[in-house]
């Protein structure tokens, strides 16, 4: 199979929109409501903050996308694009 | 206007107080029905089956050929470690968008990414939330004014779907509607 690879110049782009993501959900986020949830949806919740992949996140919880998502708005945490 | 939508984007359109822009917008919005499978809120369900109903939300007939493109495009980006994990749905779509001619619409950073450097898939246009109310001003479907108009509007799409778009993104979509209002 071909190997399809980005650019230094890319990987060091998304890296810093990656970098900038993260700040904004970290400080967007209302902590408190994280910390009152389940183990899962909590670790669910901080694996987005950090990662921003609501398809791996959803999975952590145990819940699909659709359902994480509601979560993921109470804890007015942004989807950052 | 042909489309493609996943399922993220979906979900969190329906929650769009403009919703309404998207089926004035695309004559045909194609959709997986594995896509379909990760619809589970009353919000999502209501405004899929609504869609469905109109005509405007369409199943795509996967083939066999698909099915093929799909495994070599998993095989070439889930070992990319910057790439934000993509579910098949999500892979899905970008083969239809790319077989079909139609605009993706998807806020999936992985998918952004894809078509950034892929050889194959970087002649698929991707299109955000802010791309869809962007393209409605110049089609007349979200009359704005001014670039505060326009501004006010993407508020109202990241305050119903707590989403932000990036400054850089914005910055460059206000400059066009800026032209554009200029004539």
């Amino acid at each position: 199979m071909s190997e399809v690879t980005p650019s230094q110049e890319l990987l060091r782009k998304w890296e810093e929109e990656d970098r900038e993501a993260r700040e904004i959900r970290r400080r967007s986020a209302d902590w408190d409501f994280i910390r009152r949830q389940p183990p899962r949806v909590r670790a669910a919740l901080i694996y987005f903050i950090e990662r921003g992949d609501r398809y791996v996140a959803a999975k952590i919880a145990g819940l699909t996308v659709d359902e994480f998502n509601e979560i993921r708005m109470r804890a007015k945490i942004p989807v950052v694009v | 206007m042909r489309g493609v939508v996943d399922a993220c984007f979906l979900i969190d359109w329906s929650r769009f107080r403009r919703r309404r822009i998207l089926e004035e917008l695309f004559d045909v919005l194609l959709v997986h029905e594995e896509v379909l499978g990760q619809v589970r809120s009353e919000v999502t369900v209501e405004y899929a089956s609504s869609l469905l109903a109109k005509g405007v939300l369409r199943l795509y007939p996967w083939s066999e050929a698909d099915e093929v493109e799909f495994v070599t495009l998993r095989s070439q980006v889930s070992s990319n470690s910057r790439i934000p994990s993509l579910e098949r749905p999500d892979l899905l779509c970008l083969i239809i968008a790319y077989n079909s001619g139609a605009v993706l619409l998807s806020e999936n950073v992985g998918v952004h990414r894809v078509v950034e450097y892929h050889p194959k898939y970087s002649r698929v246009r991707v299109w955000t939330a802010l791309d869809v109310i962007e393209q409605s001003v110049y089609r007349g479907l979200v009359e704005v004014q001014s670039e505060a108009d326009f501004l006010r509007v993407v508020k109202e799409y990241e305050l119903d779907t707590h989403h932000r778009f990036r400054r850089d993104r914005i910055e460059r979509s206000v400059g066009r509607v800026r032209a554009w209002l200029r004539g």
